[in-house]
C-alpha cells in the first residue's frame, strides 16, 4: 500500500514526464503556434495545463484499496508542484548542459530548440522561468485538487464546458467551413484558426449549461420525456429523422475534402459491417479480410474499366462494348465475392482462433500477390492495376464528385446496416452466436458448423466486396497497392474499437479510425502520434469498445460489482471456467 | 419392441488407453438408464461417441431405426438426441431464453433470405421457437422462466445445470443424455432433480440416459443401471442387482466405502 503523499508525488512526476516528453518530440513547439483563444491562449499551454490538472485531480482520488487520501487540495497541490518542478528541473539541467558545459544536446534530441526552452521558461530568464513553471504547476494542482470540492454534477459541467471550448477551437477550421456553408455569420465565434475570447466563454457557458440541465433531469432523454406528448418511440423517430436529415445535408455544408473523407468513412463502414459478421457475429477471426475489398474492386474494374482486357483486347472489353456498367457489375461482383468467400472458407473450416487468423492472413496476401503477379498481368494489370474504371452512372450526375458519391456510398452502407440488424436478430444470427460462444456445443445443439461458417464467410465477403466496388469506382483505379495487410488490420481495428459484434459500433469506429486521422491532418507529423494515443486511451477506458454490444459489455463488467475484484480477476475466473 | 438406441461392440482407443472396450448398450423408449462407474471408467467417452463427438474405432450404433455411425452431432440432434455436459457448457454471452431458443435450431428452417425479408412465415417460426423455448424453461418453474433475459453466465450454478437440460429439451429430442446432472447440487436441489428426471419421462415422454456419481439419485431414477470400469461394461441390471454385484463393489462402491468420497 502506498502512502497518500508518495502517490501524489508519483502522479506529479508522471505529469512532468509527459510534458517533457511532449516537448522532446517537438509537439509543444509545434502547438505553440496553434491558438485555442486567438491571441490569448495557445494549444501547447492548454495541453500542459490539462496534463497537470488531470494528474493533480487523479492524485486526490480516493483509490479503491488505498488508505483514505489526504485532503484532495493538498494532494492536488503536491502533485501539481511536483509536476511543475520536474519540468523546471528539466529546463535547468538542459540549460546547464548547453550553457555551462557546452554540450550539444541537439545531436541527440533534435527538438530541444530555443523555442522549447523559451516556452518552458515562459520567455523569462532561466531561473525566473523555472520558478514560474513551479508556480504554474502549483496553480494547476490547486485547480485539479479543487475539482474534488465540486459536486459530481458541477464537475461534469465544468469538464463539459472546457471540453467544448477546446474541441470547438481545435475543430475551428472545419466548423468555420460548415458555418460558412450554412451562411451563418461566425466572426464573433472564430478568429483565424482559434476561438475569440467571447466565443470561448459562450461555448463554455452554453455547453456547461446544457450539461447541467440534462444532469438535473437525469439525461437528455429524460428531459425530452418530460415534454408532454413525447414517448420513447417518437423520440427515437425524431432522432432517426434528424440524423438522416443531418446526413443528407452534410456534404453541402462541408467542403469537398471533408465529403471525400466521409466517403472513405462510408467505405470502411461497409467493410467493417462485413467483417463484423465474420468476427463479431460468428466469432471467426479473419485477418485477411482485405481479400474481399480487393475482389470487389477488381471485379468492378474488370467489368467496367476501359483498360480491362477480360474479353481479349481493349476494343472488346465488356465496358467498351457497352455490356456492363457499375450497376450490372455489382450483382456479378457479389456473386464472385460469395464464391471466393466460400472458397477461402472451405479449407479453414477445421481451424479455430489463432490458427484461423494466420491462415486467413495468408489468403489475404495470396489475393494481393495474385493480382500483382506477372502471370496474371494481362488480366489484372500487374503493379499498375486496372485504370479508367468507369464512374457510377446515376441519372447523369457526376458521381466522381465526392458530394454525389457520398449519397450512393451511404445508401449502400444503410443497406448493409439493415442486413446486419436483420441477420443478427434472426435464427441465423442465433446460430452464429452459439457457434461463437462454443463451437462444439453449438454443433451438439444441432447447428451445422460447416454450413454456418461458410455462410458467415460468404455474407461477410458480399458486404465487404461492396466497399471494394465503390472504392474502384471512386478512385477510377484498382491496384495492388491499395489492398495491403494494413487494410485488414484497420478494418479489424474498426470492429474492435467500436465494440466487437456491435453494429452502431462499426459506424462510430469508422468515424474515429478513418475520419479522425484525416481531420487531424492539421497536426502534420504528429497526426499519427495523437491518433495512437487516442486509440490507446479508448481501449484502456472502454475495453469493450465505444458502443459495446450489450451482452459483451455485461460479460466484461461482471466482476465490477464485487469491489475487490478488478477486470483482471474477472478475466481470470472466466479463463478457469 | 426394438430398442430406441442400440450400440454394439463399441471401442475407442486414445493412444495407449483403451477408453471404451467392446461395450454393448441399449436404451428403450420411455426408459431411464443409469450409467455408473468410477472416474475414468469411460462413461463420458461413451456419451461422446453416442452423440457423435468422437467416432469409434469399432462398433455399430443405431438410433430410432437409423444407422448413426459416423453422423455428426448436429445430425444426431436432428434425429432426436440431445445431451448435457459434465462441465456445464452454456452459451455464456447469450440470454437464458436465447440458449433455449438455439435448441430449436434443427426443427426450424429460416435462412438468410427469411432473416432479411422477415416474412410472415419467418415471423411465425420465430414465435414458435420462442414459445417452445419458454415451454422448456417453464419445466423448471420460475427459476429459469423468471430470468429469461439474464445472461446464462449470471445464473447460479444449479440453474446453469437446469438450463442445460432445458436447452436439450428444446431440441424436441426423444432421448436425453444427462452427464452428471446432480454434480455440485445440494441435497434439496438433488431431490428436485430426481423428481424432474422422473417427470421428463412420465409427463413428457422422454427416454433418458443419465451418468451420475450420486448413488441415491441413480437409485431413485433408474429403471436399469449399467456399470462401467476401465472402459468395459462389467454388469447391468436393476439398481439392487448392480449395487450388490461383486465386481461393481470392488471397482466402485468398495472404494467409496474406504474413501467415502461419494
Amino acid at each position: 500500500m502506498m502512502s497518500a503523499r508518495s502517490r501524489s508525488i508519483r502522479q506529479g512526476l508522471i505529469a512532468g514526464a509527459i510534458v517533457i516528453y511532449l516537448g522532446l518530440v517537438g509537439m509543444l513547439v509545434a502547438f505553440d503556434a496553434r491558438a485555442i483563444i486567438t491571441g490569448v491562449l495557445n494549444f501547447a499551454t492548454v495541453l500542459i495545463a490539462i496534463t497537470f490538472v488531470g494528474f493533480a485531480y487523479l492524485s486526490g482520488n480516493r483509490g479503491k484499496n488505498r488508505a483514505p487520501a489526504q485532503p484532495a487540495i493538498t494532494a492536488g497541490i503536491t502533485a501539481g508542484t511536483v509536476a511543475g518542478a520536474t519540468v523546471a528541473v528539466f529546463s535547468l539541467v538542459v540549460n546547464f548542459l548547453i550553457e555551462t558545459l557546452g554540450w550539444n544536446v541537439r545531436n541527440m534530441f533534435t527538438s530541444i530548440s530555443d523555442p522549447l526552452i523559451e516556452f518552458f521558461s515562459f520567455g523569462q530568464s532561466t531561473i525566473v522561468g523555472a520558478l514560474l513553471m513551479v508556480v504554474f504547476g502549483l496553480v494547476a494542482g490547486l485547480i485539479g485538487g479543487s475539482l474534488h470540492l465540486l459536486s459530481n454534477t458541477y464537475r461534469k459541467v465544468v469538464v463539459m464546458g472546457f471540453a467544448a471550448s477546446v474541441f470547438g477551437a481545435l475543430g475551428a477550421p472545419l466548423f468555420k467551413v460548415m458555418l460558412d456553408g450554412l451562411n451563418i455569420p461566425n466572426r464573433w465565434l472564430f478568429e483565424r484558426d482559434g476561438l475569440t475570447l467571447i466565443g470561448a466563454i459562450i461555448l463554455f457557458v452554453v455547453f456547461g449549461a446544457a450539461r447541467l440541465g440534462s444532469e438535473r433531469v437525469g439525461g437528455p432523454r429524460q428531459a425530452l420525456l418530460k415534454v408532454p406528448g413525447t414517448t420513447e418511440k417518437n423520440i427515437r423517430w425524431v432522432i432517426t429523422a434528424l440524423a438522416l436529415f443531418g446526413m443528407a445535408v452534410l456534404p453541402w455544408i462541408v467542403n469537398d475534402f471533408v465529403s471525400d473523407v466521409l466517403g472513405f468513412v462510408g467505405l470502411y463502414i461497409l467493410l467493417g459491417l462485413g467483417l463484423n459478421i465474420v468476427v463479431g457475429f460468428a466469432g471467426l477471426l479473419d485477418l485477411g479480410y482485405v481479400a474481399f475489398y480487393a475482389v470487389g474492386a477488381y471485379s468492378v474494374a474488370l467489368l467496367t474499366a476501359r483498360s480491362s482486357t477480360l474479353v481479349g483486347g481493349a476494343v472488346t472489353s465488356p465496358a467498351a462494348a457497352g455490356y456492363t456498367n457499375f450497376w450490372v457489375a455489382i450483382p456479378i461482383t457479389i456473386v464472385i465475392a460469395v464464391i471466393i468467400g466460400v472458397a477461402i472458407g472451405a479449407p479453414v473450416l477445421r481451424l479455430r482462433g489463432d490458427y484461423l487468423a494466420i491462415v486467413t492472413l495468408g489468403f489475404g496476401e495470396i489475393i494481393r500477390t495474385l493480382v500483382l503477379s506477372d502471370w496474371l498481368k494481362s488480366t489484372f494489370g500487374g503493379p499498375q492495376g486496372l485504370t479508367e474504371v468507369a464512374s457510377v452512372p446515376f441519372f447523369g450526375l457526376n458521381t466522381r464528385d465526392p458530394q454525389i458519391l457520398y449519397y450512393l456510398i451511404y445508401a449502400f452502407a444503410g443497406l448493409a446496416l439493415f442486413i446486419s440488424y436483420r441477420l443478427k436478430t434472426s435464427r441465423v444470427g442465433r446460430a452464429w452466436a452459439a457457434m461463437r460462444e462454443d463451437e462444439d456445443i453449438a454443433e451438439g445443439m444441432g447447428v451445422s458448423v460447416i454450413k454456418y461458417k461458410l455462410l458467415a464467410f460468404a455474407t461477410g465477403a458480399a458486404v465487404g466486396s461492396l466497399g471494394g466496388a465503390f472504392f474502384a469506382a471512386k478512385l477510377s483505379v484498382a491496384n495492388p497497392g491499395s489492398f495491403t495487410l494494413l487494410v485488414s488490420i484497420n478494418v479489424l481495428a474498426v470492429v474492435v474499437l467500436g465494440g466487437i459484434g456491435s453494429i452502431p459500433g462499426v459506424v462510430v469506429g469508422s468515424l474515429v479510425l478513418v475520419g479522425l486521422p484525416e481531420l487531424l491532418r492539421e497536426f502534420g507529423e504528429f497526426r499519427l502520434h495523437i491518433y495512437g494515443a487516442i486509440l490507446i486511451a479508448i481501449m484502456i477506458l472502454k475495453p469493450e469498445g465505444l458502443i459495446p454490444d450489450k451482452r459483451r459489455a455485461l460479460e466484461l463488467h461482471q466482476g465490477d460489482h464485487q469491489p475487490e475484484k478488478g477486470m483482471l480477476s474477472a478475466a481470470a475466473t472466466e479463463g478457469v471456467q | 419392441m426394438s430398442h430406441l438406441l442400440e450400440v454394439k461392440g463399441l471401442s475407442i482407443r486414445f493412444g495407449g488407453v483403451q477408453a471404451v472396450n467392446k461395450v454393448d448398450f441399449h436404451a428403450d423408449p420411455g426408459e431411464i438408464v443409469g450409467v455408473i462407474g468410477p472416474n475414468g471408467a469411460g462413461k463420458t467417452t461413451l456419451f461422446n461417441i453416442i452423440t457423435g463427438f468422437y467416432s469409434p474405432d469399432e462398433g455399430t450404433m443405431t438410433f430410432d431405426g437409423h444407422n448413426i455411425s459416423g453422423l455428426k452431432p448436429n445430425a444426431l440432434t436432428r434425429l432426436g438426441m440431445a445431451r448435457t455436459f459434465q462441465s456445464v457448457r452454456l452459451f455464456n454471452a447469450m440470454t437464458v431464453l436465447e440458449n433455449a431458443m438455439v435448441g430449436q435450431h434443427t426443427r426450424t428452417k429460416a435462412g438468410v433470405w427469411g432473416a432479411l425479408t422477415r416474412s410472415k412465415r419467418t415471423r411465425a417460426e420465430e414465435d414458435h421457437i420462442r414459445e417452445r423455448a419458454r415451454e422448456a424453461l417453464a419445466f423448471f418453474g420460475d427459476r429459469l422462466s423468471g430470468r429469461e433475459d439474464a445472461l446464462a453466465s449470471d445464473l447460479a450454478y444449479a440453474d446453469r445445470r437446469r438450463l442445460e437440460i432445458a436447452r436439450a429439451m428444446a431440441t424436441d429430442a426423444k432421448l436425453l443424455l444427462l452427464d452428471e446432472p446432480a454434480a455440485g447440487m445440494n441435497p434439496a436441489e438433488k431431490e428436485g432433480l430426481i423428481s424432474q428426471i422422473g417427470r421428463l419421462r412420465s409427463d413428457l415422454g422422454y427416454s433418458v440416459i443419465v451418468i451420475e456419481h450420486d448413488m441415491p439419485v441413480i437409485k431413485s431414477v433408474s429403471d436399469r443401471v449399467v456399470a462401467l470400469d476401465h472402459g468395459e461394461k462389467i454388469t447391468e441390471g436393476s439398481y439392487e442387482e448392480v449395487s450388490t454385484n461383486k465386481q461393481v463393489i470392488e471397482a466402485y462402491l468398495g472404494k467409496a466405502a474406504e474413501g467415502s468420497h461419494l
